[in-house]
């Protein structure tokens, strides 16, 4: 099976589940995109990129809700899996924080866009969304945004950054993605993975 | 004008007339669609879009469209190949057909029939058909009142939808062996007598298969192949005034990715420099040769 990975602070999490469910996964320490694992090939692509690579082929995937639910891929998602907890929120600078009913007008950078003008509209509330790649915590600092919205784990890189959680659009944790042909056509392999990982999570993974 | 567009564009072209000329020999007539329809609540998908107070769709869901344009009491056999929008700027080609106010069972019987003539006739042979059954479901979760969750879940194929139902454990139990269902007879009969007459290898009944689509009923079902990572179609029974329907659609451009591409026929070089030469090519396509000037 063809697994993509999220390359980051998810990987270690999502390698140990998998050396659960797949005792015999190995994947070297190094600095290669893909490994080969006996009758597997692991894919290590940005967390963002998963659910496109499983949504064009891979069979299987891994990566966080909150990049499932930006990018709306056509896969399954059989389960949620106990790592990768954070949340998305709205944050502004200290001392010039709004509830986000308040942000009426306001430039909201983020790389979250669908997420975003997701959560103002069904506030009823009109903002220009900037996309941004990474960083987001700059734009309010430059002057370039009066708002983020971005993925708070501690909060240590909001507060070392000058900016204060307003609300919090979502949870999020890492899920598994499943290919809906992989289903299909890998019938046994994917729902024998899917019953090992559920396994491994019931012992407390 | 860049090039891969150009053969992209003459691939899906090529697609759409071996389609069409399928679908003509089934006896199915093609219907032209507007782009822009006025806003209606019995149109699906398409982008919205306002214009001096009066609301509009962009390219909504052909089935839907097609549905708004038609008398009731008579039968139809249609088809067309149109760019359908996901509610904002991206979209994709659909070659479908809709099958109206015929027999009952025939019908998906004819459309499944034709779409396994048409992907022959684009010398595509690895594909599977799995059909599921909304009754099926409706007869396991209509004493629940978690009917749409179950539907959600199915969609998604989640576990955790499923975990989290109110619902007791012989419930879930039963609704994962639904899920799980996949081969190629079933215990529901209609289902059944419609594999039997198909008697296809390629097609399963799969109760894991679900449309999105609202105005689906009983049977739906999804196209695809090892080859590609995306479902090649799919489509189901709906009702029309009472009437039943069954209809599909191709994904043009996931079925592009399967397809070896149209055989080249011979083309006869001619140089037109001489009104001689002019005639023998004017002469030639008329007798339905092709040609390349040169």
């Amino acid at each position: 099976m063809q697994i993509a990975l999220p390359r980051g602070r998810m990987l270690e999490d999502a390698l140990e589940l998998l050396r659960g469910a797949i005792p015999t996964l190995s994947v070297k320490e190094n600095r290669e995109l893909i490994h080969s694992s006996g009758e597997h090939e692991i894919l290590l692509a940005k967390p963002a990129d998963v659910p496109v690579y499983v949504e064009e082929g891979a069979d299987v995937g891994i990566t966080g809700k909150d990049v499932v639910r930006e990018k709306s891929p056509d896969v399954f998602i059989p389960l949620s899996l106990p790592f990768g907890g954070c949340r998305v929120s709205v944050a502004c600078l200290k001392g010039e924080i709004k509830p986000p009913e308040e942000m009426k007008g306001f430039r909201v950078a983020t790389e979250y866009p669908a997420i975003t003008e997701e959560y103002f509209r069904s506030l009823d509330v009109r903002v220009d969304v900037i996309v941004v790649d990474g960083s987001t915590e700059l734009a309010p600092r430059a002057g370039i945004a009066d708002a983020i919205v971005d993925v708070v784990q501690t909060g240590n890189t909001l507060k070392a950054n000058g900016l204060e959680e307003a609300a919090t659009i979502m949870n999020s944790s890492a899920l598994l993605l499943v290919n809906r042909i992989a289903q299909k056509t890998k019938f046994d392999q994917v729902n024998k993975l899917i019953y090992s990982i559920r396994e491994v999570i019931g012992n407390g993974a | 004008m860049n090039g891969n567009w150009v053969n992209r564009s003459e691939k899906l072209s090529d697609l759409g007339r071996v389609l069409r000329r399928n679908f003509e020999l089934w006896n199915y007539r093609e219907v032209l669609l507007p782009s822009i329809e006025g806003y209606d609540e019995a149109l699906d998908k398409g982008t919205k879009f306002t214009d001096g107070g009066d609301f509009y769709l962009v390219k909504p869901d052909i089935t839907s469209q097609i549905l708004t344009k038609l008398n009731p009491g008579k039968s139809y056999k249609l088809f067309y190949i149109s760019e359908v929008l996901d509610g904002k700027t991206d979209g994709n080609w659909q070659f479908g057909a809709e099958y109206i106010g015929g027999d009952e069972r025939w019908m998906i019987i004819e459309i499944i029939t034709a779409i396994i003539t048409g992907l022959e006739s684009l010398g595509i042979r690895d594909f599977f058909i799995d059909i599921g059954s909304r009754a099926v479901w409706e007869s396991v979760t209509s004493d629940l009142s978690v009917e749409e969750d179950v539907f959600n879940a199915l969609y998604h194929r989640s576990f955790d939808m499923i975990d989290d139902l109110p619902i007791d454990d012989k419930k879930k139990n039963e609704i994962w062996e639904l899920f799980n269902y996949r081969d190629k007879t079933c215990e529901y009969e209609r289902l059944n007598g419609i594999l039997e007459i198909l008697d296809d290898d390629r097609l399963y009944a799969d109760f894991g298969t679900v449309r999105g689509m609202s105005y689906y009923e009983d049977l739906t079902f999804e196209i695809y192949s090892p080859e590609v990572g995306s479902p090649l179609g799919g489509g189901g029974e709906y009702s029309f005034h009472d009437e039943g329907a069954c209809g599909f659609a191709f994904n043009l451009d996931n079925l592009v990715e399967n397809f070896p591409g149209p055989e080249e026929r011979p083309r006869e070089e001619i140089s037109l420099n001489s009104s001689g030469k002019l005639k023998r090519a004017k002469e030639q396509v008329e007798a339905g040769n092709a040609i390349e000037v040169i």
